[in-house]
């Protein structure tokens, strides 16, 4: 339904959004995930039409609303959006807020006030001032807001950061219920990938202004374009290798890769829970345990390699190690990188060999 | 109370020291109460139909020309982008430097039947006699509410310019998302969420006007302060007077208790929001020409105007000036300015910390009437003051007759003291607030940790909080340095018999119709007035967010 063609916008020299394409389908939920100041705030409001692109244009069901010569207003997009500090209207109520970019008579407005307050939870809230309410109650009155009119589309700006960690989950899954309830299409922007991954359906990855990756959370966390990709979403241990033909030659052993992508290798990156750690029998030792952290349902442990390389690994809590257990160390699965930090097409999982 | 055993000093203090600015309050009360026969129904029959009806056309006219004037001109200086924007921005606040009666004097010589306007216009047109032609009196209700507006637009100026400055931008964008147009999001968002700041505004103004007394006794018009003035000075009618200044007081409460609800309401609609820059909307084509030009209007006639032509006029008349007696009324107002400024400042200082330390209500509480003072306005401090003096003269006077046989004549009330007190009551409250905004920036922690250092409080006040309170101490001190220039009606009321002060004589000079040998002595007074402008103008650019034009300049 929305889509953005090579869009861009500068501020003076500074560019915030360069060159970016995306699609997003109906009742599709997608996410803009990256680090602060990536841009990715600059291009939901470009979407909103809060900002005017420096090039390109966005369309809605294929008709064109941002561009060279159209600027839709913001008001006549039909879109919501929720902001990160909610902007509900410190002078109105809490149902006044709700009605205010509802249209129709009193009565219509009242009945729609009462759905929405119902289908967040709060119908107790209706004649109290925002500032008489709790943070996560703001929250659900800002998602009932921009849900009145109807909105072909809900934008929501970083709005779980302003909450505190507990609250924070808890409204994630239940806001996220409520707009597939509405089936409304939704752009999330965030710097947490937790939030990203449990929230949406496709994330979107961005760094400098530019789209690095898109894709379903799990292919972005199992494959990540960029070495910068890999560490942005979930853990990863980028390790040193070295081609020795006929194998890559790792911290870990030598690896079975096809000569022309383990001449490229540079560096090999392997998720905490992807290795195997054995204890060692004389002789075979790859590595020590120095650091032991249990938390709960995960232990991690930090072995110092042989090759004088630190690892996370993390396993089952029922294999308790103690620090400078000697242990052999193996990647049940892993990815090599270029010397430019780009992923190598066909080096990737099986076992190291010695 | 453990905290309070070593503050017994203090408390005590800071508890007579209120109910000695408490007296002149007393004091009205107990005379209007006083009265023989009942005044009350004989002013209620005859001036007070006259006052109220005059109070409600001034309250109207000045309500609205402040209105419009401050919340337009801080709207285009906020929200748009506008050639000479920046310079606008200050050069709005330029009026607040002329007392009514002074621009009302000016206007007065320019605008009379014998000033340069008519004899121009009557040579222009043949015109014979004001018989033959039209002309709007300035001494008027309508002039006094021109002038009035003029000089007071900027309190709601600024009030207005800063709320809307510091409306988080999210909700202007929250509204546009959910459908309303830049115009309608203005009125249903933006404008309601400034209006308490602008009804403290207007209310500030409103307590202007019904405190004053020169541009109303310039132009004729019949108040409770020229009332007051009158059957004190006219007919020695104290139980009249203080009536007439309790009814002046009980309509300025209305707007006391407005301005500080609305305060509240403000602090309600500004609490958690993440300040972000708003865009400005650049004007272009005729707009951009019109802004600038709405915007000199009131800085031109409230400030360009009749400053250029009380320098003209000073220019002109130097010669045939008394040099000396200039130099003698400045000397005085230097004299009664700097003596009160130091004692507010110090007073203040003492008031504050005496409340802070003190861990009882009462305290504070008392430490606040202090601030009621500033509310009350200079006829009304002048008779207060002057009724509880006189009384103790005359006592003090009859006794020493009794006792020993001579007379001790006016002891308080025909000095500097009086006037000094007086003016103490009435700007305390100046210098207490300034003082009092600057010991929040000192924390409790810093107290407790000089305290448990081993200095006792003596020792924390001079060794912590004065070297930190330097900044707002100076600022207390030339607030009130310049309040006391610009008084008039108490001075008028209070001075010492062969005394003047540079406004005091002014004013002679005016009512002499001499206005054109005032005008050294009002130009000195703009002059003056001019320093908290310069200061307020700094305040506003430090508190304000920066925008991101002014950042790129840096």
């Amino acid at each position: 339904m929305i889509e953005c063609r090579n869009l861009a916008k500068n501020y003076g020299t500074l560019t915030a959004v360069s060159d970016i394409s995306l699609h997003l389908r109906e009742q599709e939920f997608i996410s803009i995930l990256g680090p602060s100041g990536c841009g990715k705030s600059t291009l939901l409001r470009l979407i909103a039409g809060l900002e005017v692109p420096s090039a390109g244009q966005v369309f809605l069901q294929d008709k064109e609303i941002s561009g060279k010569k159209i600027s839709l207003p913001p008001e006549r997009r039909k879109f919501g959006m929720i902001f990160q500090d909610f902007a509900l209207f410190p002078h109105l109520s809490v149902e006044d807020n709700i009605a205010f970019g509802v249209n129709g008579s009193a009565s219509e407005k009242q009945q729609r006030v009462q759905e929405l307050l119902k289908l967040v939870s709060l119908p107790q809230l209706a004649k109290k001032m925002p500032h008489q309410i709790s943070g996560g109650e703001q929250q659900r009155i800002a998602v009932a807001r921009a849900l009145a009119p109807r909105p072909r589309l809900i934008l929501m700006d970083e709005p779980f950061s302003n909450l505190d960690y507990q609250l924070r989950q808890q409204l994630r899954r239940d806001i996220r219920d409520i707009l597939k309830h509405e089936g409304v299409a939704t752009i999330l922007v965030t710097h947490d990938q937790v939030e990203a991954i449990t929230f949406s359906d496709r994330v979107l990855l961005m760094r400098d202004g530019k789209l690095v990756q898109s894709g379903t959370p799990e292919e972005i966390y199992q494959h990540p374009q960029t070495l910068w990709a890999s560490s942005f979403v979930g853990e990863a241990n980028h390790l040193s290798v070295e081609w020795q033909s006929p194998a890559l030659n790792s911290a870990f052993g030598l690896l079975n890769v096809p000569e022309a992508i383990g001449k490229e290798a540079r560096i090999l990156m392997v998720r905490p829970e992807d290795f195997v750690v054995e204890s060692a029998t004389d002789g075979d030792s790859n590595g020590i345990v120095k650091t032991v952290d249990f938390s709960g349902s995960v232990q991690t442990i930090g072995v110092e390699l042989n090759s004088g390389e630190t690892i996370q690994v993390s396993g089952s809590p029922h294999l308790l190690w103690t620090p400078e257990d000697s242990v052999k160390i193996t990647a049940e699965r892993y990815l090599c990188f270029d010397s430019a930090g780009n992923r190598l097409n066909g080096c990737s999982s099986g076992s190291a060999s010695k | 109370m453990r905290s309070s055993a070593h503050s017994g000093g203090w408390n005590f203090f800071t508890l007579s020291l209120a109910l000695l600015f408490a007296l002149p309050f007393f004091s009205l009360l107990f005379t209007a109460a006083s009265a023989e026969e009942n005044v009350w129904v004989h002013l209620l029959s005859t001036v007070m139909p006259g006052y109220l009806k005059n109070t409600f056309w001034l309250m109207l006219g000045v309500g609205s020309g402040t209105l419009i004037l401050g919340v337009s001109t801080g709207w285009l200086i906020s929200m748009t982008e506008f050639p000479g924007r920046r310079i606008m921005e200050w050069a709005l606040l330029l009026p607040l430097a002329f007392p009514g009666y002074i621009i009302a004097m000016v206007y007065v010589e320019l605008l009379e039947y014998s000033g340069p306007v008519q004899t121009q216009l009557r040579l222009w047109f043949g015109w014979q006699n004001f018989q033959d032609y039209w002309f709007p009196p300035v001494a008027s209700i309508g002039g006094a509410v021109t002038m009035l507006s003029l000089v007071l637009y900027p309190y709601v100026y600024l009030l207005a310019r800063t709320a809307f400055l510091q409306q988080p931008a999210t909700l202007m964008e929250a509204s546009r998302m959910l459908g309303k147009s830049s115009k309608n999001s203005f009125l249903h968002v933006s404008l309601p969420l400034a209006r308490p700041a602008i009804v403290v505004g207007v209310s500030l103004a409103m307590m202007e006007t019904l405190a004053d007394f020169g541009t109303m006794q310039l132009f004729a018009v019949q108040t409770f302060t020229t009332g007051i003035y009158h059957t004190w000075f006219g007919a020695y009618n104290a139980p009249g007077a203080a009536q007439l200044a309790l009814s002046l007081l009980m309509f300025i409460s209305v707007f006391v208790f407005l301005e500080r609800y609305s305060r509240k309401q403000q602090r309600s609609h500004t609490q958690n929001s993440i300040q972000t820059q708003h865009p400005r909307n650049s004007l272009s084509g005729i707009k951009a020409v019109a802004a600038p030009l709405f915007c000199l209007f009131p800085v031109v006639f409230g400030f360009a105007l009749p400053a250029g032509l009380l320098i003209q006029w000073a220019a002109n008349s130097w010669r045939e000036v008394m040099l000396e007696r200039f130099f003698s009324d400045a000397g005085n107002s230097l004299l009664l300015a700097g003596l009160t400024a130091v004692l507010a400042v110090l007073l203040g200082v003492l008031l504050v910390y005496g409340s802070r330390i003190s861990k009882r209500r009462r305290i504070r509480w008392a430490a606040r009437t202090v601030s009621l003072g500033y509310t009350f306005p200079g006829p009304v401090v002048a008779l207060g003051v002057l009724l509880p003096f006189a009384w103790f003269d005359r006592t003090i006077d009859a006794w020493m007759q009794a006792t020993f046989g001579i007379s001790s004549g006016y002891l308080l009330s025909g000095t500097l003291v009086i006037l000094v007190f007086a003016y103490l009551v009435r700007f305390l409250a100046l210098a207490y607030g300034t003082v009092e905004s600057g010991f929040g920036r000192i924390t409790s922690e810093m107290e407790d940790a000089s305290r448990s250092l081993g200095k006792n409080t003596w020792q924390t006040l001079k060794g912590v909080h004065v070297p930190l309170l330097r900044g707002s101490m100076l600022t207390a001190g030339l607030l009130v340095f310049v309040d006391v220039m610009k008084e008039l009606p108490a001075t008028l009321m209070l001075q010492p018999f062969n005394f003047s002060t540079l406004a005091t004589r002014a004013y002679g000079y005016a009512t002499e119709e001499l206005l054109r040998e005032a005008s050294l002595w009002c130009l000195t007074i703009v002059v003056v007035g001019l320093f908290p402008v310069i200061f307020l103008n700094r305040q506003l650019r430090e508190s304000a967010p920066q925008n991101l034009q002014d950042k790129d300049h840096d």
